[in-house]
């Protein structure tokens, strides 16, 4: 597996060499929705997500916690094949290339503030991250995909 | 046939011996069980023979007359039978006439070179007699009596012949002898008649010269010229005392031949009537015997050895026989008739023949059996039936074979026997009537049947006395039943009850229903204790049940082959999962094993998601049931799954 890795410390250190070049875009952004958000959905957003490579959910299906180790994190341009809502949060399956009869949950927490709406039968670029949770009796949940971020394809 | 045939025909049969020694015996009467009497026989188109104890009708009537202490068989027409002692028999379907038939079958066709010259006399001796008997300018005289005489005789050394012709050829002479007996004597009177004549005539020629004598002496007295002139009157007295002498002597003579004509007269009379009996009886002995050639010649040369035009049968008015000739008319009996009955005989057996010849060529085996019964038990020594092929013998031969031996098989309350009889005559001969048989049958065997049903009835009620009443009515009503074997075991389950109880209650306990009702005849007698027999029914309806289930389970997976599996294990573990039972069952368990490699993917999907649950890989679980629920659609299992593992999903908290 070759996940794509985000390091977090090299981006801190280019905001604060490009500011006014940020500040400047910032003032792009805001121009732009003003003109309208429908123009800047698409676009720019897709572009900036890519799918994690030779993700296979057999794999994920036979042991899923191994995917959790360093809260590493995944890309999926897949399907949503079925949503569940339970409470705030939200069980999305989704289907992804290459991958026939098989179907990946991702959980999307009530907390989750997506700028897409997740439609039934659409296609997203979802951004996750492998995580292992204890229930409230103390019972591991392990190998859990949480969608953190959702751009539209 | 003609009544007077038949009944020549069965005294023919009660004369040989064999009548009277098996036609008692013949007729069998089986108790059934039923209350009905079963037919003792049946003639080869399959109806039965009757007996007169059968029918109530016959209840209180007259016996039969006796002559010398036996029973004198009487005849009825109407049915074809004969009744005699106590007994009614069929007339073509007697032992007797069995016996001989059989005989007959085996019998090689007689065509030597030998019996052939013996028929070719016979037809000689016909035509002669029956020429003589056409044209009246031809007598048949004495030369053709000689001639018939020999050819009696030469007849009488073909062994077939059984010297009946030399008996006949023997009463011809014996009665050409007592009329020239009576000839002689006839001539003797007539020789006689003329001495008596003779002497008469000269007795009066005496008589009358003494009367004249004496007239002439008387004359002489009253004249004495006359009385001197003869020279005396003691001459003349002497005279006439001879003539007297001898005048007695001639009367006497005559007075003898008289009576010795008149003896002669007796003799020739009884001569002549014991010549006619002893010619007539011999007619009738050959008609009974079934010589019919033989009493056409001797009855066509009776009027030439008998010549006074008397061909009255003298034979008692109060016999069968001279009712048979007489036919209820009224008017006596004649020789000639004996021609006419033979002759109608012939010509009766040889259209038999003829018409079992044509049946046969139809292959109508029933019908020409029976006619060919007719023709044997009627014209046994006739060319047509003496000839019949033997081929066509073993045809008829295998076909009677069959029909003793349903026969026996029916006696012996054999109907599985029966019926197969039945069926190969019927191969044999499309159109046997094998109604009465089979419907006979069949009824028995039902008969038994509900016999032995009712008899489980009882067996399971614990009802041991009826269960032996009815197991031994189901016995005697049909011996032979196979279900009998079941009876048997049930009888013997009684005996060994217990053990089987035993055996019930562990295997009960064991949950082993299968093996329960894999032998439920076995354990039926459990049946005998109310709380067993609870139980046994309730492991028979739960493994009926269970077989349905299967089955329409089974029924539906066939209809698709990639999600009916799938629907068939998931139905088949949810069963399982509601009742203990299922889940216990050898075959459910065997078909949920195939359904399982037929749903592989599904079903793993299955177990990998509970085995990842067991291992709190909910997220890897999660994405089994999906995978499991894209196999199926309509997977409860997936399901339930999906939103166990979703809900702890949902409530964990996570780093």
């Amino acid at each position: 597996m070759a996940a794509r890795r985000n390091r977090g410390g090299g981006k801190k250190k280019g905001k604060q060499n490009l500011k006014p070049v940020l500040i400047g875009a910032s003032v792009i952004v805001l121009l732009a929705l003003v003109l309208g958000s429908g123009v800047l959905k698409k676009g720019s957003a897709a572009r900036g997500l890519e799918p994690t490579p030779n993700f296979r959910v057999a794999e994920y299906r036979q042991d899923g916690s191994r995917f959790a180790s360093s809260g590493n994190v995944y890309v999926f341009d897949g399907r949503v094949e079925n949503i569940e809502t339970i409470g705030n949060a939200r069980v999305v399956s989704i289907s992804i290339p290459d991958n026939p009869d098989e179907r990946l949950p991702l959980l999307v927490p009530g907390d989750a503030k997506l700028r897409v709406n997740l439609t039934r039968g659409d296609r997203f670029v979802f951004e996750t991250t492998c995580r292992t949770g204890k229930t409230s009796d103390g019972q591991q949940v392990k190998g859990v995909l949480i969608v953190k971020n959702v751009e539209t394809k | 046939m003609m009544k007077k045939e038949k009944t020549i025909m069965v005294m023919a049969s009660l004369m040989s011996g064999v009548c009277l020694a098996q036609m008692p015996g013949g007729a069998t009467n089986l108790p059934n069980g039923g209350g009905q009497v079963m037919p003792s026989s049946f003639d080869a188109s399959g109806s039965a023979a009757k007996r007169p104890t059968e029918d109530p009708a016959h209840k209180g009537e007259t016996p039969n007359p006796q002559l010398l202490g036996l029973e004198i068989p009487i005849m009825d027409p109407s049915t074809d039978t004969v009744k005699y002692n106590g007994g009614m028999f069929d007339v073509g379907n007697n032992a007797a006439v069995r016996a001989r038939f059989e005989k007959y079958l085996e019998q090689v066709p007689d065509n030597t070179a030998e019996s052939k010259r013996y028929r070719a006399l016979m037809r000689d001796m016909l035509k002669q007699t029956q020429r003589a008997g056409r044209d009246k300018n031809y007598t048949v005289g004495s030369d053709v009596l000689v001639k018939v005489g020999k050819g009696l005789y030469q007849a009488s050394e073909y062994p077939g012949d059984g010297n009946q012709s030399g008996a006949l050829a023997s009463a011809i002479v014996s009665a050409l002898d007592v009329q020239r007996e009576s000839l002689v004597r006839t001539r003797k009177n007539e020789k006689m008649e003329e001495e008596m004549d003779g002497l008469l005539k000269q007795a009066n020629s005496w008589k009358n010269f003494n009367v004249s004598r004496k007239t002439a002496l008387s004359i002489a007295a009253s004249n004495p010229t006359v009385k001197g002139k003869g020279g005396g009157g003691k001459s003349i007295d002497n005279g006439g005392e001879l003539n007297a002498l001898k005048i007695a002597r001639n009367i006497k003579l005559a007075a003898k031949h008289e009576a010795t004509q008149a003896a002669n007269l007796a003799a020739n009379e009884s001569a002549k009537l014991a010549s006619k009996l002893n010619y007539q009886a011999m007619l009738m002995a050959l008609l009974f015997s079934r010589r019919f050639d033989h009493v056409v010649i001797g009855a066509r040369v009776y009027r030439h050895i008998f010549r006074d035009g008397d061909a009255k049968l003298n034979i008692d008015e109060k016999s069968t026989a001279y009712e048979a000739f007489t036919g209820g008319v009224g008017l006596p009996p004649t020789v000639n008739q004996m021609d006419s009955v033979a002759s109608n005989m012939r010509r009766d057996v040889d259209q038999n023949m003829e018409a079992v010849c044509n049946m046969l060529a139809r292959n109508k085996l029933g019908e020409a059996t029976q006619h060919l019964i007719e023709a044997v038990a009627i014209g046994e020594y006739m060319q047509s039936v003496a000839t019949f092929p033997t081929e066509s013998r073993q045809r008829i031969a295998e076909f009677w074979n069959l029909r003793k031996r349903a026969l026996t098989a029916l006696n012996a309350r054999d109907y599985g026997t029966v019926e197969q009889v039945a069926a190969r005559m019927k191969e044999l001969d499309v159109d046997f009537d094998d109604s009465l048989l089979l419907s006979y049958t069949t009824g028995k065997k039902r008969q038994s049947d509900l016999a032995i049903r009712n008899a489980s009835k009882a067996l399971r009620n614990g009802d041991e006395e009826n269960f032996n009443k009815y197991i031994t009515e189901a016995g005697i009503i049909w011996p032979r039943n196979p279900n009998l074997d079941k009876g048997a075991e049930m009888l013997a389950q009684i005996d060994a009850g217990d053990p089987v109880k035993e055996e019930f209650k562990r295997l009960y306990d064991g949950k082993e229903y299968r093996r329960i009702a894999r032998e439920r005849e076995h354990y039926k007698i459990v049946a005998t204790d109310p709380d067993l027999a609870k139980k046994y029914e309730e492991v028979i309806a739960l493994v009926m049940k269970m077989d349905g289930m299967l089955e329409q389970i089974k029924s539906v997976a066939q209809q698709d082959a990639t999600l009916g599996p799938c629907m068939a294990y998931e139905k088949l573990v949810e069963w399982q999962k509601s009742d203990k039972n299922f889940a216990n069952d050898a075959d459910m368990t065997i078909a949920l094993k195939d359904f399982e490699s037929k749903a592989h993917d599904f079903v793993q999907a299955l177990r990998d998601g509970e085995a990842c649950e067991q291992r709190s890989e909910f997220g890897s679980a999660l994405s089994c049931y999906y995978r499991a629920q894209c196999k199926y659609l309509q997977s409860t299992l997936a399901r339930d799954g999906i939103k166990r593992v979703m809900d702890i999903i949902v409530k964990a908290r996570y780093e």
